[in-house]
């Protein structure tokens, strides 16, 4: 499948939502991860430090694109700094429509509207390190996503003492 | 698909003990593979958050997405947001340059 096709089929999507829930009903359930047990914030949301993984194929402009020419995806991961502006940031994913998120990154990775909930006093702070991903993902490369990619984003998350995560679709 | 993958990032780090809210525009996907803290939104894929340089929308989608964190009791449990694409109506802005400080009661 070619690239443009890809991308034509992402605007169709965007624009009929039935679409999506018709493929997401036909996707199924995925199993190998288990749903464990919800665990608890150790402060208050005011003072929480938040991180962000992305699934909207937002990496820093200097780094190396998701690879688009894999049918399975692209399982590897992008490091953005709790303090990368909008115009450092770029989107490599052909599988949903992005433009909008062009335009503004926060309809997928919403960093400067965190800044302003530190800025009110809403949450405690940004994480030092958010994470992009490709999420449009199967077989090896999604795999690959969570049998080593998830370990490293926990670590990342850790070592940056965040108290609470946001994930967000493409 | 995104919403599966971020999903199972989501249950990986819950297990490691890092809270987590997952946020999703797409219901078969959230119903098939629950994270476990899924937030609802009926908005539309790429502009999960709202429109772009609608600070208010994005910011009260934000805001609830996060204060799901205490309001889901369950794992895989979800919360669908009240809001409406380009016809719901948003609080003023916070924490935008130029804004006095929010006011902290004693």
């Amino acid at each position: 499948m070619t690239r443009w096709w890809n991308q034509l089929m992402s605007r169709v999507f965007a624009r009929v939502p039935r679409l999506s829930e018709s493929y997401g009903r036909r996707s199924g359930a995925v199993e190998e991860v288990p749903l464990p047990p919800l665990a608890g914030l150790a402060t208050l949301l005011s003072a929480a430090r938040v991180g962000i993984v992305t699934a909207g194929g937002v990496h820093l402009a200097q780094d190396p694109p998701f690879d688009m020419q894999d049918p399975e995806g692209d399982g590897s991961l992008r490091m953005i700094p709790g303090d990368a502006g909008a115009g450092a940031l770029r989107i490599t994913h052909d599988y949903y429509d992005h433009r909008a998120a062009d335009e503004d990154v926060n309809c997928v990775f919403p960093i400067d509207r965190l800044r302003e909930l530190v800025a009110a006093r809403e949450i405690g702070a940004v994480a030092p390190r958010h994470v992009g991903l490709m999420g449009h993902l199967s077989g090896t490369q999604l795999e690959r996503l969570l049998n080593r990619g998830a370990a490293e984003i926990g670590n990342v998350f850790a070592m940056g003492g965040v108290d609470l995560v946001l994930t967000v679709p493409g | 698909m995104c919403h599966r993958s971020v999903g199972l990032v989501a249950r990986i780090l819950e297990a490691q003990g890092i809270p987590t809210v997952s946020l999703g525009v797409v219901r078969s996907m959230i119903d098939g593979t629950p994270a476990p803290r899924n937030v609802f939104v009926p908005f539309r894929l790429g502009q999960v958050l709202g429109e772009p340089g609608n600070v208010a929308q994005q910011q009260a989608v934000l805001r609830a997405a996060l204060g799901a964190v205490t309001r889901v009791a369950e794992p895989g449990g979800l919360l669908e947001l009240p809001f409406r694409w380009k016809r719901g109506t948003y609080p003023v802005p916070v924490g935008m340059a130029g804004q006095p400080p929010p006011r902290v009661d004693a």
